[in-house]
């Protein structure tokens, strides 16, 4: 089902957790809230879900006004940071919970039970409660838990937040695919931009508990609304005042026109990539990204003299905003 | 005991989860029966249910009801005197648990009773226990405001630490000894239970 929020504000005290936002979700499509903590992403998918009332604006599901609707009809599956797990229940009768509630015949929500713990590749683990469990099989319970009530739509609060490195990969893909067989409306909210490029189609930018910018990740990384997208969606180096992607840069071994002279301080070879940092004639530091392969090319070495460029298409801002 | 256990429970709810004027006093209203002297409690029962002069009363007696000298008023007292443990013992489990798993459960259909009696309730159920456990202790050795108020009826309304009273009084040394025994077991039995009937694995 799509989601359409209309001028939401939301205040906490003195603090204003949404400022005016409106955005709309695609029915089936998978959305990421990305912005630094405080920026207001989980107030707004708080309020999607009905755990928050906004004191302005409205929100719309599937065609009908939730504005008012109290989460219990919502029918929307939440998933949080933490995992919310209820501890004196086990996996399955986490998972059963939603059906439970709605009186579903016994035979019903057993076969659905089993068929969601396959899905979560937590067959195995039907029995256990969820202190047993690791941080990753625990959020995937939850995740089974929120989709056996089969919602209109999936929302997941820092869903990844609580986990280590290697988990968070791997469920990201997983979330992915999962997506892709299930197919129901997902917002999920990350400060993470990577996993937010990774895993969305769409991305939207809050900050301030405003949008910044919407749009997909190739957008938002090429065609930045404003500094802060630029800043957050992906690294940024200085070029004679002016911030620019470190791989847009063109290094060379001639004087050209339109070029900058600068010296190289250090060349760090992180395996695909090379960084590589310089200083300018007036002293202002900046770096570069390139491959090994252009590294060698150009036999870099510290001490030696070089002449930046920005390549023709560089990413720079503010460009066509797009989306917003 | 029940009523205390619904009356503790209800009292630690409206103090962690609910945001009203008078909180903070009741929070502190809650400790008062830590604060005053049994004794006291008694005789404020009594200046309020006394049947010639009480506040109530007089009217309660024209009812055919009996607070004074009878079992109500003892339980009154009991309930007063032990009322801060169920609600001292059930609110830091309330906050440590937090409000994720009600919020889980509201988005997944369960409306307020549902979620109390599905959700909360099992999840504090320990802290509840205890509660009660450190009530009925209590209530086993309340003396002093159960003795302003009972009237000391043998055989009727003579709680047992009345009952070792009356009888070191009389120099029954044995006698008061004998039931004195009783009560410590029965304290120490109750205190025992509780800790071998204590969480296990599912509770971390």
């Amino acid at each position: 089902m799509s989601i359409v929020v209309d001028s939401v504000s939301k205040r906490f005290g003195g603090f204003v957790a949404l400022d005016d936002v409106s955005l709309e979700v695609r029915d089936g499509s998978l959305t990421a809230l990305l912005g630094p903590s405080g920026g207001g992403k989980s107030t707004l998918l708080r309020v999607i879900a009905g755990l928050e009332l906004p004191d302005e604006g409205s929100v719309n599901i599937g065609g009908e006004d939730a504005t008012r609707t109290p989460p219990q009809r919502r029918n929307v599956g939440f998933v949080f940071q933490h995992y919310a797990a209820f501890k004196h229940m086990t996996v399955s009768k986490n998972v059963a919970f939603g059906l439970t509630i709605r009186r579903r015949p016994r035979e019903e929500i057993d076969a659905r039970v089993q068929e969601l713990l396959e899905l979560v590749h937590l067959d195995g683990f039907a029995h256990r409660y969820p202190s047993q469990l690791s941080g990753g099989q625990r959020q995937r319970m939850a995740l089974a838990r929120a989709l056996a009530v089969q919602p209109r739509v999936l929302l997941l609060d820092e869903p990844f937040g609580a986990l280590d490195a290697t988990v968070r990969k791997e469920l990201r893909e997983w979330l992915r695919r999962l997506h892709d067989e299930v197919h129901v409306t997902t917002v999920f909210v990350t400060h993470d931009q990577e996993e937010a490029m990774e895993v969305a189609e769409q991305i939207v930018v809050l900050n301030h508990g405003r949008i910044e910018q919407m749009g997909s990740p190739r957008d938002l990384y090429e065609r930045p609304a404003n500094d802060f997208v630029m800043h957050f969606v992906g690294p940024v180096a200085e070029l004679a005042g002016h911030p620019i992607r470190p791989h847009d840069m063109d290094i060379l071994t001639e004087p050209v026109a339109g070029a900058v002279e600068a010296m190289i301080e250090r060349v760090a070879h992180l395996g695909f990539e090379v960084r590589v940092d310089l200083t300018l004639g007036d002293g202002e530091r900046t770096w570069a990204q390139i491959t090994r392969a252009q590294a060698d090319e150009l036999e870099l070495a510290p001490g030696t003299i070089v002449w930046l460029r920005a390549i023709s298409d560089a990413t720079t801002r503010p460009a066509i905003a797009s989306g917003a | 005991m029940p009523l205390n256990t619904i009356f503790g429970v209800l009292c630690a709810l409206a103090i962690v989860r609910q945001r009203f004027r008078g909180r903070a006093l009741l929070n502190a209203m809650v400790d008062l029966p830590f604060a005053v002297s049994p004794v006291v409690v008694g005789l404020a029962l009594l200046l309020v249910y006394g049947r010639r002069d009480g506040w109530v009363g007089e009217w309660l007696a024209e009812r055919g009801i009996q607070v004074i000298f009878s079992t109500p008023g003892m339980i009154l007292a009991t309930m007063f005197v032990s009322l801060p443990f169920v609600v001292r013992e059930v609110i830091p489990v309330l906050r440590e648990i937090g409000t994720e798993q009600e919020q889980a459960a509201a988005t997944l259909g369960a409306g307020r009773f549902q979620t109390f009696f599905r959700v909360t309730l099992p999840a504090i159920r320990w802290g509840v226990a205890y509660g009660v456990v450190l009530t009925t202790a209590r209530a086993l050795g309340e003396f002093g405001a159960v003795s302003v108020v009972s009237g000391k009826i043998s055989g009727r309304t003579e709680t047992a630490t009345l009952f070792v009273e009356n009888r070191f009084q009389r120099f029954d040394l044995t006698g008061a000894y004998a039931a004195s025994v009783v009560l410590a077991l029965l304290a120490l039995a109750t205190l025992l239970a509780m800790n071998l009937a204590g969480p296990k694995k599912e509770a971390l």
